[in-house]
């Protein structure tokens, strides 16, 4: 079944980020523009959420309505609280400020689990603090104020993740362009909370034409299945999305409706439909495409 | 000291071979300096070290507040209260004679200000201060819990009427307003914005109102640092902070000279009895310098 993408809001300036649905919208983020979206599918409408987001990127939302942003520009991550009010949550890393918080998942017991790679646009104001020696997924916890830990020890630039059904499985899209290869890896999620060592699903290369540009965002399916967008018209198939079994068989590709595909999560009613963002600032939705989404922690 | 003399008469105002001595230092943010005529003390803060310190010549330092609110700028009122910019707290507050503390104003149009960075005070009282927005997001300067939201539609500088009745936004065409001083004549403001090394001058109405704001230097250069903390000599020369140190600006906005720094220098203050010394900030030092012609006494 072929998949037809529609464009329901932007462009924006700059790329399309994050996606987060509440049962009722899908919010997004404008990074550059510095704004937090919300569409509302009923109808057909955007309305700016959050202004001055400080280049928030990921979005993802908790127990009890916990809503989270990775703002790359204060090198946090910020909770939006329903009355208006933004707070920053955990700041450092065993006395360190950590990166730049790219994407994040939130587990059913309320921790925050992002991406922290390095990012070529610096942090606002004085670039006072070095970057972590290493590019981790770190898990933020909340008891009595949030401390941070650091779960990946393998990793090179996490750029996407999210968890299986069960939470088991920590899926982790590895690496910019920069790095040697991007990968897709299944991280064991251990009964003591640590990840174990990871399985490979999927890894991108380059040619002579430049390194694949991997995989940017993750959701899951119904069925446990990896809905991931990835890829650049510069090499490799182009832009595409893919869908991967949890062993990590390709299961379908469909390309994508624009260049650099950032950000993909299933919303509308029952799940039924796939939103993604891209470098071209727009939001996109596909529906009817024969797959729904899992119900995300709320 | 090491300066770059640019223009002839600089050596009137500062020696280029004159003494820098560091008389404070372990800050990880310094700002806000100010001379306390009074006691003959140097107040300043620690930003990210949360702290309001002070130094007395032949005394040493002692902290004054921990934690702030991540103060920043600081003055004196006409009644000699030390007023304070909150850079995290979102708010301007002030030492009462007792030692207590009141917060003067924290909104205006109902909306709360960004992060209040610098404050200066005019003979009649009123305060002005600049609300640029670097204190809701630049790392290690908020507060655990802090509301982060910006709500002001712009960075602007705002007057404050002597006794805090009335918030009046009074420029908001500013990108990033930082630094401000009046001439010896408070007839100008001037404001410089830290985004794009600009310094910018307005008229100052009786009323005390801005007319136009209106480009008065770029300052120039690619070494560390930017326009920040800024302030006006007796004879009306500008010394504001600036790429590799501080510029020192003739009334018709001539590069006299500029003082060199290595690091990113924040903030600058006159002191001592006769308002001749140079007392810097930079991130972890409190320097001090004399030079040759008084700055503007502050109270």
């Amino acid at each position: 079944m072929a998949w037809k993408f529609e464009k329901v809001a932007g462009p924006y300036k700059g790329a399309t980020g994050g996606l987060a649905w509440d049962g009722k919208s899908m919010y997004f983020t404008a990074v550059d523009e510095d704004l937090l979206l919300r569409f509302d599918p009923k109808s057909g409408s955007t309305q700016t959420w959050r202004r001055w987001t400080y280049r928030t990127n990921g979005l993802a939302m908790g127990p009890g309505g916990a809503f989270y942003g990775g703002q790359e520009g204060g090198r946090r991550v910020v909770q939006f609280l329903p009355d208006g009010i933004t707070t920053p949550t955990a700041l450092q890393l065993d006395g360190r400020f950590h990166n730049f918080p790219c994407d994040l998942a939130v587990d059913t017991r309320g921790r925050v689990w992002f991406s922290d790679p390095y990012n070529p646009v610096p942090a606002f104001g004085p670039q006072m603090y070095p970057l972590l020696p290493h590019q981790s997924v770190l898990r933020m916890t909340n008891n009595r104020g949030w401390s941070l830990e650091r779960m990946t020890f393998d990793t090179h630039g996490p750029r996407a993740l999210a968890f299986s059904p069960d939470e088991a499985t920590l899926y982790v899209a590895d690496g910019d362009t920069s790095a040697a290869m991007r990968e897709l890896r299944a991280y064991p999620v251990m009964t003591d909370g640590t990840l174990g060592p990871y399985r490979l699903l999927q890894s991108f290369g380059a040619d002579h034409r430049g390194a694949q540009r991997g995989i940017e965002g993750i959701c899951i399916d119904s069925e446990g299945n990896l809905i991931a967008c990835a890829g650049w018209r510069k090499s490799g198939p182009g832009p595409l999305i893919y869908v991967f079994s949890p062993s990590g068989a390709v299961l379908e590709t469909h390309p994508a409706p624009c260049e650099l595909p950032m950000r993909i999560a299933f919303g509308d009613a029952e799940l039924s439909s796939l939103y993604l963002t891209a470098g071209d600032g727009c939001l996109y939705r596909a529906s009817d495409i024969g797959r729904r989404g899992v119900r995300s922690v709320r | 000291m090491d300066m770059d003399r640019l223009a002839p008469g600089i050596e009137r105002l500062i020696d280029p071979h004159g003494k820098l001595d560091i008389v404070a230092h372990g800050m990880e943010f310094g700002e806000g300096p100010v001379w306390d005529r009074r006691t003959g003390t140097l107040y300043w803060v620690d930003i990210i070290g949360n702290t309001i310190w002070r130094w007395k010549p032949g005394v040493g330092k002692e902290a004054v507040m921990h934690p702030t609110g991540f103060a920043n700028g600081m003055t004196f009122d006409r009644e000699g209260r030390l007023l304070v910019c909150g850079w995290s707290s979102r708010n301007v507050w002030r030492f009462e004679q007792d030692g207590g503390i009141k917060i003067l104003a924290e909104r205006c149009g109902g909306k709360k200000f960004n992060s209040p960075n610098d404050i200066v005070v005019r003979s009649d009282g009123f305060i002005y201060f600049t609300d640029s927005a670097g204190g809701l997001v630049n790392i290690g300067m908020v507060a655990p819990g802090t509301d982060i939201q910006r709500q002001a539609e712009v960075q602007g500088v705002y007057r404050l009427s002597p006794d805090a009745a009335e918030v009046t936004l009074v420029t908001g065409a500013i990108g990033y307003p930082n630094g401000l001083a009046f001439s010896p004549d408070e007839k100008l403001l001037y404001v410089n914005d830290t985004r794009v090394n600009k310094l910018y001058v307005h008229d100052v109405r009786p009323d005390g109102s801005l007319g136009e704001t209106r480009e008065w230097c770029q300052l120039q250069g690619s070494e560390p640092g930017g326009a920040d903390g800024m302030k006006v000599d007796s004879e009306g020369n500008v010394w504001t902070t600036g790429p590799g140190g501080i510029h020192i600006l003739s009334p018709d906005a001539k590069l006299l000279g500029r003082i060199r720094f290595p690091a990113h220098v924040s903030n600058l203050c006159w002191g001592d009895a006769d308002w001749k010394t140079l007392f810097i900030t930079d991130h972890h030092n409190l320097y001090r310098t004399r030079v040759n012609i008084p700055g503007v006494a502050v109270w």
